[in-house]
């Protein structure tokens, strides 16, 4: 136990360690551009302030008017003198509102929140210039830099003569504001409640199946266990948890976005933190929320479901977990120190590689690289696990469909995210060491990128929902009482769909100028999609159409994801084509599109997935009333989030922009007066969306302190996972003996006629292929 | 650790950090997987934040850069010290079609090898749309069409265009012979693994245990020096260059070979002075239809003699595309062989202890196939960046 303490102690200290850095503001005190003056002063005038140089600043009100102009004189007193030297220098001064404007030659305007002194301007101690105030109430800043230079000391950067100091002036609104809170700070916040609630949440679990025992001598080895587990179940739970927790964080961020879009012209976020707020978005939902979701429960179902006592590589399993968080937390950096990344989740280049983009843009690219090494080891690891671990017996066509879904889902995955990844490591590389991938200026072609992130970037997003579409089969064939109709076509057609992922990804580039002809093949592949997942919809009714349907809570899910995935489907067949597509692209339309296949797709069919396997993992029942109330509420509020969006799309409500103003007439870029009021009854339903779900979280902390003992198999069904206990010992099956693994279960002992299929012929001539090993080996064993 | 798993082996093996890997059929733990993540996280984030766009903005990141390392690399030997012990007791096989009877890692090592080949793929992909997409910097300046006026080239403005490293590396005998030299080096080391596979595999009683122990760690041994010949030519030939000596019979000057860094092949050059006998044709053209207006404009650079222009003007090429595919493609391969000598390493020191019999020597087999991908990928880098 000693030694366990200090394992322990010296991972919360390196813990601890990589948890100051992410909060460090290190990487935002590089400031970029003209604004730098604002941030950091005037360096080139020496490294730090001097207490001599005085700035002044006169003619500012206390409180403005509404636009009227104001004629300010700033100048400053002081400074390295000698005597018989008069001091003269230069100014910055920037107005956080309103506009500012040069009166005469010695001043210029950088922009209109900027003005400097310009070359003839650089010998005096004070100048004039206009500021016009804001229309609206507005708390105003202004900060002045000013710097004195000796004239007989030489000038110049750094030199002794030379010194400078900041100033800082405020103006308040005819009407008082209240001071805003910082959205940076709101979040940071906001995530580290939800990270302590999570511990907290955790902790009293613990302590509530033991309450007699609950000391740090019983704690440490618990959760020390689950910080060194290497069992599929224990690291699949993790994957759960840390999956749920970043599905709470994406929504903080959705909320953030949606209360700066409920009203016209808003200005909660501005438009560099709204950049940040959707980037981190959508970074976090696939990469934390939704692949760690699919991974938990690939995790615990597909050794269960194909007889297999773990993983074939836990170590490498517990790996690829503990990759996630801390990428996670370089992802987060940024935003800690208020300059999280601001490309979008696709980090389209040229931008990404430019200085413009803000420096936590390299820490983000750093966590993505954790992310991708991560899920290439999943990918290898899986892959291995279902090709090589199938119980005696189980030949291809007898796997249960939610294993087929990972497998496919793994094949694309890591067959497409190594060129991700060299994507990446090639964005690094641009950003840390100075390489030319992506810089336009030395010959670099900023399409690569587009081509590396989409070629990966497509079958991604299947890769995201095809595992939904595997619960869905179970859910559905086990509440329908039958065997899924047309098991072969369905294996067929996702395989069909793992194929297709990787030649359609150019429908993501339609409008950066490539050929026609490609543009017309890609139209072709993408529409080709719809053949394999309306087969697969269509099996899906047909199975209930002749069974007998129980309605469960994880059935009404699957029913739900039939209904929004169905309808995410058809508006995703706007897209391949190209005209509409040229009409369409940037627009609301395609934010409804993927929320509808990605929430009503991947997160409803986890939502099922949930309730489904939740007694068998945990060995409680989920509350099925609490469960009821959660569908109706979220499935409501949901598609009055994104329903909506499909009118804003086609109005041209354009996405990724901060804000949108309406306008009664037709005016570039404006919409239509109702769109402020759906876009408020959007923002209220994503309330009610994010609310919804906390039943969800209730009725499961609810259930696992109290929650009815559930049987070995609550729903009737009648894969691997239901034959052993809730939840499952471990081993999961079977036991070691003498370096052999005795007692797996062998096929017969499933339900045959469910899912009873000879090996169909391509696998027998494959099969025939395969070498087995030499004699040799067997003797000296 | 848990104290709930005792396998049929734990107690001989137990280890601090977990009992090692597929000892027992138990779930085992490790803390391996955790300070490795820390670790690599530690590194990336104080990389990036030491240095920006090429240059060091932060000295005080340095040292952490080494502490990610060393955390990673601690996690690494964590990892290790669990299989150290590890005598084949247990290798899992596939029970599933179409592999069965196969090791389940072996498997997986082919798994991870598909993988690894996207990984070049996508760097192979991004050369040849530089390469091909880019105009070579011989044809620009054979053309003559840098040349734009006298102006231009007083100003030292640079042009964009493709200069592979073969054009420096295969200018010479001397300049290949460190990648020529590695290639045999790498084909030698996947012949030399082989051979301490078949050592480690022949039948227990068939051979001498402390000659098997002997054969093993030489064979692996030798694969270990020969990857670090490799990686000690590549930075001779990227950073140090050598010196060849006077040698009369053979018919050789002293002079040095310049390394590709010196030479300024470097991820930063943005202003790159070709200078390999390349000939300028277009101006000679120029020359002899039009001599008046050669002398208007080029008269002050260059002159005619003997056919040939000699000019004194200077082309100033910007080849920040071509180094970075160059560098960070080779870099790539090359940080695959440092992987495959910190495998090594603890393989040679594993078979020293006699550790490898022929229960686990399946385990060399794995790494044998990593090397010979590694291998066959110099076989493709070579020809593609080093010859043309």
């Amino acid at each position: 136990m000693n030694k366990t303490k200090i394992h322990a102690r010296s991972i919360i200290v390196m813990s601890i360690l990589l948890l100051a850095m992410a909060f460090s503001p290190l990487v935002s005190s590089f400031p970029t551009g003209i604004s730098g003056v604002k941030d950091s002063g005037c360096n080139c005038h020496g490294a730090t302030t001097s207490e001599s140089v005085i700035p002044t600043i006169e003619g500012l009100p206390e409180v403005y008017n509404y636009s009227e102009t104001y004629e300010l004189t700033v100048g400053f007193t002081g400074g390295p003198s000698t005597i018989g030297n008069i001091n003269l220098g230069g100014f910055h001064l920037w107005a956080s509102e309103g506009e500012l404007a040069s009166n005469d030659a010695t001043v210029q305007r950088y922009n209109p929140s900027e003005v400097g002194h310009t070359e003839i301007g650089n010998d005096q101690t004070s100048w004039t210039l206009i500021w016009t105030a804001p229309a609206s109430d507005k708390n105003i800043e202004f900060i002045l830099h000013t710097n004195s230079v000796n004239g007989n000391a030489g000038g110049g950067a750094g030199s002794s003569g030379d010194e400078w100091n900041r100033l800082t002036a405020k103006v308040s609104a005819p009407i008082e504001v209240l001071e805003q809170a910082n959205p940076y700070v709101v979040l940071s916040t906001l995530i580290v409640i939800s990270a302590i609630l999570l511990v907290i949440t955790v902790t009293y679990i613990f302590y509530r199946t033991n309450p007699d025992s609950f000391n740090w001598k019983t704690f440490e080895p618990w959760i020390c266990e689950w910080l060194t587990s290497t069992d599929h179940k224990k690291v699949g739970t993790l994957y759960f948890l840390a999956g749920l927790f970043f599905l709470g964080v994406g929504g903080i961020m959705a909320l953030m976005i949606r209360i700066q879009l409920s009203v016209p012209g808003n200005d909660f976020l501005t438009q560099d933190q709204y950049n940040q707020f959707f980037t981190l978005h959508g970074t976090t939902m696939i990469f934390l929320a939704a692949m760690p979701l699919i991974n938990g429960f690939a995790n615990w179902m597909v050794p269960l479901q194909i007889g297999a006592p773990d993983l074939a590589l836990p170590r490498i399993n517990a790996m690829s977990f503990w990759l996630q968080p801390v990428g996670a937390l370089l992802i987060f950096t940024g935003v800690f120190s208020g300059t999280g990344a601001d490309t979008g989740w696709t980090g389209y280049a040229p931008y990404i590689v430019s200085e413009t983009a803000h420096v936590g843009t390299t820490m983000w690219v750093a966590g993505q690289i954790m992310l991708v090494a991560s899920s290439t080891l999943t990918g290898v690891n899986f892959l291995t696990t279902i090709a090589v671990m199938r119980a005696p017996g189980m030949g291809w066509m007898q796997m249960p469909l939610f294993t087929w879904s990972i497998l496919v889902a793994n094949l694309m995955l890591f067959l497409s995210i190594p060129a991700f990844g060299v994507g990446l490591v090639q964005v690094y590389l641009d950003r840390v060491i100075g390489t030319a991938f992506y810089d336009a200026g030395s010959g670099g072609d900023p399409l690569l990128w587009s081509h590396l992130f989409w070629y990966f970037g497509h079958p991604e997003v299947y890769v995201v929902i095809v595992p939904a579409f595997g619960v869905i089969s179970e859910v559905i064939a086990t509440s329908a009482r039958r065997t899924v109709f047309g098991y072969r076509s369905m294996v067929y057609a996702m395989a069909g769909i793992g194929v297709v992922s990787f030649i359609v990804y150019g429908h993501h580039m339609f409008t950066s100028g490539m050929s026609p002809t490609l543009r017309f093949v890609t139209m072709l592949t993408t529409m080709l999609v719809a053949v394999p997942t309306g087969i697969k919809i269509f099996n899906w009714l047909k199975t209930m159409h002749r069974g007998s349907l129980v309605y469960r809570t994880h059935t009404l899910w699957a029913l739900g994801f039939l209904v929004t995935f169905t309808l995410g489907g058809i508006s995703g067949m706007f897209f391949p084509s190209m005209a509409m597509d040229l009409h369409f692209h940037e627009s609301y339309f395609v934010v409804a599109h993927f929320h509808y296949v990605l929430v009503g797709g991947t997160v409803f069919g986890f939502f099922s997935a949930i309730y489904y396997w939740f007694p068998k993992m945990t060995g409680r029942m989920l509350d099925e009333r609490l469960g009821v109330l959660h569908f109706l509420t979220a499935f409501i509020s949901y598609n009055g989030v994104f329903w909506p969006m499909h009118r804003l799309g086609v109005w041209g409500m354009a996405r990724r922009h901060h804000t949108y103003f309406i306008s009664t007439e037709e005016a570039m870029g404006s919409l239509p007066a109702e769109a402020a009021g759906w876009n408020m009854f959007i923002s209220v339903s994503a309330f009610l969306f994010f609310f919804s779900n906390f039943l969800l979280i209730a009725n499961m902390i609810k259930s696992v302190i109290r929650g009815k003992k559930a049987p070995a198999d609550p729903w009737g069904g009648w894969s691997f996972e239901w034959m052993t206990s809730s939840p499952p010992p471990t081993p999961s099956f079977g036991h070691f003996n003498h370096g052999e693994w005795i007692d797996l279960p062998t096929l017969k002992d499933s339900n045959e006629e469910h899912i009873g299929n000879d090996p169909s012929p391509l696998v027998k001539w494959f099969q025939s292929l395969m070498v087995l090993d030499d004699e040799n080996e067997e003797v000296n064993n | 650790m848990s104290g709930d798993y005792h396998g049929d082996d734990d107690h001989e093996h137990q280890s601090a950090w977990g009992p090692h890997d597929w000892s027992h059929g138990a779930p085992h733990n490790s803390w391996a997987p955790i300070i490795m993540s820390i670790g690599i996280g530690i590194f990336l984030y104080t990389v990036a934040s030491a240095y920006s766009w090429g240059e060091m903005v932060d000295p005080s990141s340095i040292p952490l850069i080494f502490l990610g390392l060393t955390i990673s690399f601690f996690g690494m030997i964590i990892w290790w010290r669990q299989d150290a012990s590890f005598d084949g007791i247990y290798e899992p096989r596939a029970t599933g079609t179409p592999f069965q009877n196969i090791q389940i890692r072996k498997v997986a090592m082919w798994m991870f090898l598909m993988s690894e080949m996207m990984v070049f793929t996508s760097l192979f992909s991004t050369y040849m749309r530089y390469r091909l997409g880019l105009t070579p910097c011989v044809e620009i300046y054979e053309s003559g069409s840098w040349i734009v006026n006298s102006q231009t080239i007083d100003s030292g403005e640079a042009v964009n265009c493709f200069l592979p490293a073969s054009e420096l590396i295969a200018s010479s005998w001397f300049h290949i012979a460190p990648g020529a030299i590695n290639t045999f080096a790498l084909i030698i080391s996947s012949f030399t693994i082989v051979q301490a596979l078949r050592w480690a595999k022949k039948p227990v009683g068939s051979v001498d245990e402390e000659v098997r122990r002997k054969r093993v760690y030489r064979y692996l041994g030798s694969t270990w020096i020969l990857a670090i010949i490799f990686l000690t030519l590549k930075m001779v030939e990227w950073f140090v260059g050598f010196y060849i000596p006077e040698i009369g019979f053979l018919g050789l000057h002293e002079h040095d070979i310049v390394s590709l860094v010196n030479e300024g092949y470097t991820i930063h050059a943005d202003h790159y002075h070709p200078h390999h006998g390349w000939e300028d044709t277009h101006l000679a053209e120029l020359a002899a239809a039009n001599p008046s207006e050669f002398e208007e404009y080029f008269a002050n650079i260059a002159s005619i003699e003997g056919g040939y222009v000699t000019t004194d003007a200077v082309m100033m090429a910007d080849i920040r595309v071509s180094t970075s595919t160059f560098f960070v493609t080779t870099g790539t391969h090359g940080a695959h062989v440092f992987i495959g000598i910190i495998g090594l390493t603890y393989m040679t020191w594993k078979a020293w202890t006699g550790g490898y019999t022929p229960q686990n020597a399946v385990s060399i087999e794995y790494f044998g196939l990593y090397w010979h991908f590694v291998d066959l990928i110099w076989v493709l880098v070579f020809p593609f960046f080093y010859l043309y």
